[in-house]
């Protein structure tokens, strides 16, 4: 699913503009430790953290993030918001959760794919 | 080759990630592709970061052309007292602030392992750590990685057959155009080059690179002993440090390490009995074709040469290989790795010259100490075989550590040496050159050793059991004399030949003429 229709199925804020809200997101990952987030880490796979500090910049700039959702209406640092404009990323600020934010994107994309295979 | 030195500061999780940043734009204008750019993205950030989080600084050094990017991330820190432990997902001794950034998971080590197609890691407490790590940028590098090592001359060969009975794992086939080793087979001992009396099977002779004042000269312990009874390994050792080098180190010395960590290994870690001692390379490709079973017995560490070659990135190395194993050890470094591998015969010459021939023998020196371990010492291939057969079927030898070694006498034994085997093992164990080079150490594997497959029939398995059936029958047809006038080892080598389009049926010179009976 087209990240910017993503972000408006779960209600999130989307923070930065360009490209990256064009991407295809085809899975999630949540994790608070940044080894797990590296390591699945691809263009297709949107990162889910609570992590909302500036660390998050590295990850964007040196592998290719799809996009990060920030939880509990975060304030998105605005250099991260700039570094996912330059790499064309996406950061969309959920106003929940992990747990339920989760639980909507779970929805929004298997919910998607199921209705796609019962056509 | 492109190459870069970045500084990364300790402490700085700002700026963390600075270094692997511009390792980046390197590798991105070199046109690498995406996928390897993440691999060695990923490697090279949680190195970076481990820098930050646990040192007081430090600096990632890169190398990058057309077919790898090599890094040392180096720091000086606190070093890590544990490696087998850092390497465990989710050990981590990162502080709180690390912990809130989302670092110190106790993954950073594994990932970058993970990431990695070659990688190791090199810690003393106190002083700091290095990781280095090969990521390679196109498929073609990971395959063609050296095997084997053992060198032909085609054209000298006599076709005596020789080198086919002396093949351990029947690797070898002589046909027209001289001999030919199947490298999925070969391990790189010196079984061939030593039944070889043509040279047409060798070690391959180099003279190497300029020395200078930088390099370090590496000698197996058994070098110092090729020179006569009037040179003992100390005089040998003298003269090898006028030859123009920076330092002249011996084998022995990582020998002597691994040897002392083998045995804590075996009496405080190891819950399997005996363990093996990762000494000789070639015994261990041995283990990893034909007896995988037994993986588990090896000890954890690099051999020697290996744990020798981790410390080679600091300064040059030339480094005398006194076999096939030996030297494929040696000559699959990364980039980084300022390694220069020659054979021994490149500075027998010079030092003969300086040694003379005629001095008196050496008297004894002090004896050496025996070693306190409960170690077995086997050395010969046929004997390797029989006793690794043995611990396979549940026969344990009487022994906590089992040491074994391909060649005669351990590395005493190898055909590269011009004095026998028995003779040099004496001399050197009479002298008094005992290894005190404090900086040897052993060095923990950090990736586990794996079972080696032998060459796949058919990628389909159908087809490759009807294969299998076909070679089986076709075994049976054949006189089973296991000649090797046919120019394979066996006549169930040369059946498996046949049915792999390798060579005709008509090699075999015992089969009648007429159409061949193959029973079903």
């Amino acid at each position: 699913m087209r990240a910017d229709n993503l972000a408006r199925e779960i209600g999130a804020e989307l923070c930065s503009a360009g490209a990256g809200e064009m991407a295809e997101i085809e899975r999630v990952y949540a994790g608070d430790r940044m080894s797990d987030l590296l390591h699945e880490v691809d263009d297709h796979t949107l990162l889910v953290t609570n992590l909302a500090h500036r660390v998050l910049i590295r990850p964007i700039e040196l592998v290719d993030v799809a996009g990060i959702c920030l939880l509990n209406g975060a304030t998105a640092d605005p250099e991260l918001v700039a570094a996912a404009a330059e790499h064309g990323a996406v950061v969309m600020v959920s106003p929940d959760g992990m747990y339920e934010t989760c639980g909507r994107l779970y929805a929004a994309l298997e919910g998607r794919k199921a209705g796609e295979s019962r056509r | 080759m492109n190459s870069a030195t970045y500084s990364i500061a300790g402490g700085d999780y700002e700026n963390g990630g600075a270094a692997s940043k511009r390792l980046k734009a390197i590798l991105k204008k070199v046109g690498a592709d995406p996928k390897a750019i993440r691999r060695a993205m990923v490697a090279a950030y949680e190195a970076e970061m481990n820098t930050v989080i646990h040192a007081r600084g430090g600096r990632m050094r890169v190398a990058v052309d057309a077919s790898q990017v090599d890094v040392v991330v180096e720091d000086e820190g606190p070093g890590i007292p544990h490696i087998g432990q850092a390497m465990v997902e989710g050990y981590s001794t990162a502080p709180p602030e690390a912990r809130e950034l989302g670092f110190g998971a106790g993954m950073g080590l594994p990932n970058i392992q993970r990431n990695s197609d070659r990688f190791s890691l090199r810690s003393t407490p106190g002083q700091g750590t290095q990781v280095h790590f090969t990521v390679y940028l196109t498929p073609q590098t990971a395959a063609g990685a050296a095997v084997n090592s053992v060198a032909i001359a085609p054209d000298r060969c006599r076709q005596c057959l020789r080198c086919l009975a002396a093949c351990p794992t029947g690797a070898i086939r002589v046909r027209e155009g001289g001999p030919r080793i199947l490298e999925h087979l070969c391990i790189d001992c010196t079984s061939c080059t030593a039944a070889c009396d043509a040279g047409a099977l060798g070690l391959g002779a180099d003279a190497g690179r300029e020395r200078d004042a930088e390099t370090v000269l590496v000698v197996p312990g058994a070098f110092l002993a090729q020179f006569g009874p009037g040179a003992g390994p100390e005089q040998v050792l003298a003269a090898c440090e006028e030859l123009g080098f920076a330092r002249v180190r011996v084998l022995d010395a990582w020998e002597a390490a691994l040897q002392k960590a083998v045995w804590a290994y075996a009496q405080d870690e190891s819950e399997v009995h005996p363990v093996l001692a990762p000494v000789c390379p070639a015994v261990l490709n041995l283990i990893r074709l034909r007896f995988p079973s037994l993986l588990g017995h090896v000890a954890p560490f690099l051999t020697p040469w290996e744990a020798a070659r981790e410390e080679c990135e600091a300064a040059r190395m030339t480094a005398v290989a006194a076999c096939p194993a030996q030297r494929t050890v040696l000559s699959t470094p990364g980039l980084l790795t300022r390694l220069d591998v020659v054979s021994p015969a490149a500075l027998y010459n010079e030092l003969h010259a300086r040694l003379g021939t005629d001095a008196a023998a050496v008297p004894p020196q002090a004896g050496r100490q025996a070693s306190a371990c409960d170690a077995l010492q086997v050395s010969g291939i046929r004997h390797v075989v029989k006793v690794l057969d043995e611990l396979e079927d549940g026969q344990m030898p009487d022994c906590a550590v089992l040491e074994l070694f391909a060649c005669d006498e351990g590395c005493f034994g190898s055909p590269a040496w011009t004095e026998d085997a028995f003779v040099a093992r004496h001399r050197h164990e009479r002298s008094a050159v005992v290894p005190v080079d404090g900086a040897a150490g052993a060095v923990r594997r950090t990736r586990p050793l794996t079972p080696r497959g032998g060459l796949r029939l058919d990628v389909d398995m159908g087809r490759a059991i009807e294969k299998l059936a076909r070679i089986d029958a076709l075994t049976r047809a054949l006189p089973g004399r296991d000649c090797g006038a046919c120019g394979a080892p066996t006549c169930a080598a040369l059946a498996e030949d046949v049915v792999l389009g390798q060579t005709d049926v008509r090699a075999c010179i015992h089969l009648e003429p007429g159409p061949l009976e193959i029973p079903v």
